[in-house]
Order: structure tokens, then C-alpha cells, then sequence
């Protein structure tokens, strides 16, 4: 710290200096104070003595005035800290006092940080063994050294219109399936997709990786009452129940971290074939429901429709 | 899904009638302004509510000498928002004492099929207009200002002129029947708009 | 309201209408379904009174003025083959101050009512049809909740009404030929309902299953 500036107008030296001005300021008070409790001193005539007291109280509030200059002086050579919290609300988390009860801020920062070293390190090694092909042909060797990826930058933090790009061509893949991005709740994308009159699904999104999604009929109310996205209310009927477990799935089963628009591309694929919900039998049994249930399971490579019950 | 009560109350003399209690005033263009500033300043709402509603009076004529009027209203800045169907009886031809117009009134929220429906049933059309204008609300009463446009071509609700220089403003209670003590309510009501509007009892049958 | 089909259950050969319901509220409950109330839809009719028709020369028209307990502060007017008018409850008041051109045809009036059941997403349906004090059918209302469009879930529904209705699952109704995709409301299952009270009315004895 031998440097005074730190950051955004931070004087550390005038910060020092206006410390010991707050203490000489403290001391010439107190000074005051005790003149003021010791009161006229003894002397030998009343006005010696009136004299006396008033000279010394005099003093001693001119030293106060004078301390007090010689802060504000300094104050304003300090500066002010930045006024914008760059943490948001994860900021706020850190500003609780009771850090071992709760060592909520720290255990977030060592989350924050453990997640964002295994994706750099598992970006290295995606990158590494793709080097090393499974494939037995001669010629993939010659293409990859040209065609390599270049490093992907972190995929984490992309920019909105980045995201806002992507979901709007995949709009367009399908007629049938209308997306509607959304921001309510800071940068994390929400996304309504309806599918012809069949469903309506809201996908919640952060940056281009989808984290949760919620399947409703197409009739169902899918705001609340004050108007917003609702992403947390079930659907009221089983057969929608059912297929938003089956989405969970489905984006456990799509991964590919290294490019997340293709995982979204064959999520909405994979969810176009619901399209046939009520339509389709089941390709194993043949029937329509199965304790109710229409054939709610669309496999992952050939989307064939499957009862839950049937599927391998 | 739980079940839905099975009361279904039926259709005898048992049913509540409802009265509509009226009085009517108008104000000229120029002075629209100070009379909405006052109503504004006596009146509940946070801020004046504007409408613009397409209305259609129906006749349903028979062997009776006079036809059955229903009169329905749809609203041209809400869509979405329900058909209104409502029929007005005879004014109660009561003692003059009382200080409003009385009538039987009846209103029914309708599907937007209403005029279709009402054709099949064997009501033909005979005029519609176009009201633009504001209403408040105090209490249980409604105050509505609002300025009548001709329909130039039938059918075609953006072609239209005003019918006069003027606002129609009504002042209205509907309540269970029996309940006069709302007409002496309106009637102080009415006291507190003079003089920028005088409202007052309009006998239609007088006019015509 | 989900895609509804309202049929017409024919009472088994040597039982009653109470005896017939009753076999087929147990085969319900053996299918898995729990009861969950009542229901009941009433239907109204309404002639033309003869002052009217003079002006216009044409046959009196009859107009239904119905009832559903799913929908307890609604009144649906229909017209056959004619468009069908979902009102609030003051509806049937205004029908009595029009008692002077539309004449209620009191003996026609006729209803159905029974018990709920809920099987996974359907909503069932068994009522009675009673004119008067006496018992003249059995209807039958099945009801796929989480599906708006007819034409859609067609196959399913008749899968399921299969598997109680064995034999007796009757054929596509015909308003769902009409609505290609535009989306199921209440009015088109009160459509439904109207066509079988009319063909109720017209068997003058309660039908009985021909032996298959």
C-alpha cells in the first residue's frame, strides 16, 4: 500500500492523516468538558479567577474549531468510495455480521469459485481429447489441426443480445412452436414457448443453458396475479405433471457444454414431438392411455412416443 | 377439480327486481372541463375512468302495440371484456314527489354472439350509436358523461359524428325495489353539481 | 373446460335405470376413480308464441334455455342447428318479462342428474334423465381435461369410454366435426347435451340394450 490512490478516488494518506484528526478533535472535547468540570481555578481574586476560567474555555474551543477544519479539509481529500455495489444482492449476503452462524457469503464465494475452475478445467480437457480421436480414419487428424475450435470464452457469462440472437432463429425453425424471451427477473432469460394448442412451457434459462422448465396446458394460467411469468406453480393436471419430469430429464440428458446452443436446438426439437400428444399411441403396446395417462415419454434419439411404463 | 355447489335457484316470482333510479342533465362542450374537475373533487375515483361503447337497441315487434326494446353495449377500447344486454321497463308512474325517473331494470352479461342470437330469436335492429365520455363512481352511485356519435354507415363503428355540441351527463342508482331513500340521496348529490349542470327527472315519453 | 363427449347409456336388458346406473358406477370405481360430488343440467323450452309468428310466416322456433352445475352462475340459450348464447344468471329473468313472446313449454322440461367421478385427468359424469317424476335415461358425460382441441384426443376418449362403457361407446359427435381447431368451450358440451334430451323426448319408453 505505498501508493495513496486504491481505487475510484480512495486517498489512503489523507485517510490516515483524517484518522488522527478524528483523535485530536476527541482530545481537544474532552479538554473542553474537563475545563468546564474543573471549573474556576484557584486564585487569588474573583476576577483572576473569572479571567482565568473564560481564557481557558476559550482556548480550548478554538483548538476544537480548529481540529475540526483540519477534518473536513481531509474528509474531502478522501474521497468517496464507489457508490455502485458491483455484488448486487450476493453483496448484500456480505455484509451480515454473524459470520460463523451463517457462513453464508463465504461458502457462496468458494461455490462461485469451485464451479468456475472446473469449468475451466473441464474446457481444457474437452479440449485435449479431441485432440486424441476415437476415430480410425487417416484423414480426421489432417481436418482437425486445421479446424480446431478456437477457445471458446467462457460460455457462462454471454452477452443478452448473444442469447437474444440464438432463441430467435430457433423461433423460426419450427412453425409450430412460437418462443417468447423475456428478463423479469435480471439478466437470466425466461422463455414461454407454446406449441400449437397442445402446451405451454416456460423454460427458465442462465445465459444460454437452460436450468428448469415447467410444462402447463395450453389453457391453463401461466401469470400470476400481478401479471408476471409464474415459474413455479405445477400444472393441475397428471399428464403435464408427467411430462415436466420427462423435460427434467430431457435436460439432464442433452449436455454439451462446450456449445449450449445446440443443446438448446435439440431440447426444442425433442420437445416439438409433443406436438402429438394426445394423437399418438404408444409404440409398444399400441393403446392410447395407460392408468390414464396418454403416452407422455418421447425417446431422446428416435422421439417415438412411449407410455412411462413402456419405455425400456 | 372439486365439485361445483348444486344450487340452482329456480326461475319463480321468487327472483330480486331490480330499479333503475335516473336523472339527466347535459353540458355544453365549452364547460366539459369544470364539470369533470368537480366530479373529479366529489367523486371516489383515483382517476377518471374513459370509455367508448358501441350500443344497439333491438325491437322485438308482436301483437302488442308496443315492442320489446333490449338494448346491448360492447366496449370499443376493452376487448375481451364481456357484451352487456339490458332491458328497461315503463318509468313507474309514481307520485311526484319522487325526485327521480324509476324503472324495472334488468342487465345480463353476455358471449360475444349476443347480436347473432338475438337476430334467431326474432329481434331486428333499429339503431345504434357510438358513446365516448367518463365515469365516476360514489357510494353506490354511477355518474356517467359521455357524448353521443351518429354511425354513419351501418356497421362501421370508426366512420362517426357527434350528434350535438354537448354531453349527456346521467346520474344513476340501480337498486332492489323499494328502496326510494336512494332518490333523496341522488337528489343532494345532484345539488352539489349545480349550477355548472342542472340534472333533473326526464319523462321520455314526454319528448316523443 | 376440457374436450367433453355426452352420450346416451342404454339401460341393460331386465333392469331398472337405478340398477343400470349403479352397475356402472361400480365398474368406475374399479377402474380407479373416486367420486367427488354431484352435477346436475337442467334444460328449458321455449316456443315462439303465436302473436309473433304472424309477422314472419315461419314455423315457431323452439329455444332451449339450459342450466349446468359446473358453471353455477351461467345460462346458456341455444337455438338448434343455431347459435347458442352463454349469459349470466339474470337470463332467466329476463325470459320471464318476454313471457308475452316466448312461451315456456312447462311439460317439456327435462334434466339430468347423478354423481362426479374423477379418474387421472377425465371427469365422468352419470346422471339420470328424469321429465317430470319419471326416469327416462341414462346420461353419460366423459370429460378430458387437459385437452382443448376436438379433434385431437378423439382416439383417447373413446379408449377410455371403452373401458366401462364396453360395447355401448357411442361414435364421434357431431359437433366436434364442426370444429375443426378452434377450442372446445362449455357451449358446444350444452349442444351436446340439448341433442340428447331431444332424442330422450322422442322415445316415448325408456330404451332397453338389444341382446349382443
Amino acid at each position: 500500500m505505498a501508493e495513496g490512490v486504491l481505487s475510484a478516488g480512495i486517498n489512503l494518506e489523507a485517510f490516515a492523516q483524517a484518522i488522527a484528526a478524528i483523535q485530536a478533535l476527541r482530545s481537544s472535547v474532552t479538554r473542553v468538558f474537563d475545563c468546564l468540570k474543573d471549573g474556576k481555578r484557584n486564585k487569588e481574586t474573583l476576577e483572576g479567577r473569572e479571567k482565568g476560567f473564560v481564557s481557558s474555555f476559550q482556548e480550548s474551543l478554538h483548538s476544537v474549531s480548529r481540529d475540526l477544519g483540519e477534518l473536513e479539509r481531509l474528509s474531502n481529500l478522501v474521497g468517496k468510495p464507489s457508490e455502485n455495489h458491483p455484488l448486487h444482492n450476493s453483496g448484500l449476503l456480505s455484509l451480515d455480521p454473524v459470520q460463523d452462524k451463517t457462513p453464508l457469503y463465504s461458502q457462496l464465494l468458494q461455490a462461485y469459485k469451485w464451479s468456475n475452475k472446473l469449468q475451466y478445467h473441464a474446457g481444457l480437457a474437452s479440449g485435449l481429447l479431441n485432440q486424441q480421436s476415437l476415430k480410425r480414419s487417416a484423414n480426421q487428424m489432417g481436418m482437425s489441426a486445421k479446424r480446431r475450435p478456437k477457445a471458446q470464452p467462457t460460455t457462462l457469462v454471454l452477452p443478452p443480445q448473444y442469447v437474444d440472437d440464438v432463441i430467435s432463429r430457433i423461433d423460426r425453425m419450427f412453425p409450430e412452436m412460437s418462443i417468447h424471451l423475456s428478463r423479469p427477473n435480471g439478466t437470466s432469460a425466461m422463455l414461454m414457448v407454446t406449441l400449437g394448442k397442445v402446451l405451454k412451457v416456460i423454460v427458465v434459462m442462465r445465459s444460454l443453458f437452460i436450468d428448469r422448465t415447467i410444462v402447463k396446458g395450453y389453457h391453463e394460467n401461466v401469470y400470476t396475479e400481478e401479471g408476471k411469468l409464474d415459474i413455479w406453480s405445477k400444472s393441475n393436471y397428471q399428464v403435464f405433471q408427467k411430462v415436466t419430469d420427462h423435460a427434467t430429464t430431457a435436460l439432464l440428458h442433452y449436455q454439451l457444454p462446450q456449445m449450449p446452443d445446440v443443446v438448446v436446438r435439440s431440447f426444442m426439437t425433442w420437445l416439438r414431438s409433443y406436438i402429438k400428444l394426445f394423437q399418438a399411441p404408444c409404440q409398444r403396446c399400441g393403446k392410447f392411455l395407460q392408468d390414464g395417462l396418454p403416452p407422455t415419454w418421447r425417446d431422446f434419439r428416435t422421439l417415438e412416443a412411449f407410455h412411462d411404463t413402456c419405455r425400456q | 377439480m372439486e365439485a361445483p355447489p348444486v344450487t340452482m335457484m329456480p326461475v319463480t316470482g321468487g327472483t330480486i327486481n331490480m330499479m333503475e333510479y335516473l336523472l339527466q342533465g347535459s353540458v355544453l362542450d365549452q364547460s366539459l372541463e369544470s364539470l369533470l374537475h368537480r366530479l373529479r373533487g366529489l367523486c371516489e375515483n383515483m382517476e377518471p375512468e374513459t370509455f367508448v361503447d358501441h350500443e344497439m337497441v333491438f325491437l322485438l315487434k308482436g301483437q302488442q302495440a308496443s315492442p320489446f326494446v333490449l338494448r346491448t353495449r360492447r366496449s370499443m377500447d376493452k376487448p375481451g371484456t364481456p357484451w352487456h344486454l339490458r332491458y328497461l321497463g315503463q318509468p313507474e308512474m309514481g307520485d311526484k314527489n319522487r325526485h327521480t325517473l324509476v324503472r324495472n331494470c334488468v342487465d345480463i352479461a353476455t358471449s360475444e354472439n349476443l347480436t347473432e342470437f338475438l337476430v334467431e330469436m326474432g329481434f331486428r335492429m333499429d339503431h345504434e350509436f357510438v358513446a365516448k365520455g367518463h365515469i365516476f363512481r360514489k357510494g353506490i352511485m354511477k355518474i356517467v358523461v359521455y357524448k353521443i356519435f351518429r354511425i354513419l354507415v351501418p356497421g362501421n363503428t370508426d366512420n362517426t359524428e357527434p350528434l350535438s355540441l354537448s354531453y349527456l351527463v346521467e346520474l344513476s342508482i340501480v337498486a332492489p325495489a323499494g328502496q326510494d331513500m336512494v332518490s333523496d340521496d341522488m337528489r343532494s348529490f345532484a345539488e352539489q353539481l349545480k349550477p355548472l349542470v342542472h340534472l333533473e327527472k326526464i319523462d321520455p315519453k314526454r319528448l316523443m | 373446460m376440457g374436450v367433453t363427449c355426452v352420450s346416451q347409456m342404454p339401460v341393460t336388458e331386465g333392469k331398472s335405470v337405478q340398477q343400470t346406473v349403479e352397475i356402472l358406477t361400480r365398474k368406475l370405481e374399479l377402474l380407479g376413480a373416486e367420486k367427488q360430488g354431484t352435477f346436475g343440467v337442467d334444460c328449458e323450452t321455449y316456443h315462439t308464441a303465436p302473436s309473433t309468428m304472424g309477422n314472419q310466416g315461419q314455423a315457431a322456433k323452439l329455444m332451449y334455455v339450459m342450466h349446468n352445475s359446473e358453471y353455477p352462475l351461467s345460462c346458456f340459450a341455444l337455438f338448434e342447428n343455431g347459435p347458442c348464447l352463454i349469459a349470466d344468471a339474470n337470463f332467466d329473468v329476463l325470459m320471464v318479462k318476454l313471457k308475452g313472446f316466448f312461451q315456456n313449454a312447462k311439460g317439456n322440461k327435462i334434466e339430468s342428474r347423478g354423481t362426479r367421478y374423477q379418474y387421472c385427468d377425465f371427469l365422468v359424469k352419470i346422471g339420470t334423465v328424469t321429465m317430470g317424476p319419471s326416469a327416462r335415461g341414462i346420461s353419460v358425460e366423459v370429460e378430458y381435461c387437459p385437452c382443448v382441441i376436438a379433434s385431437d384426443c378423439w382416439n383417447l376418449l373413446m379408449e377410455f369410454m371403452q373401458s366401462f362403457m364396453g360395447s355401448h361407446t357411442p361414435g364421434i359427435p357431431s359437433v366436434f366435426s364442426n370444429k375443426h381447431d378452434s377450442i372446445y368451450s362449455p357451449a358446444d358440451t350444452m349442444v351436446q347435451y340439448m341433442e340428447l334430451f331431444n332424442k330422450i323426448r322422442k322415445q316415448q319408453q325408456v330404451p332397453v340394450a338389444g341382446i349382443r
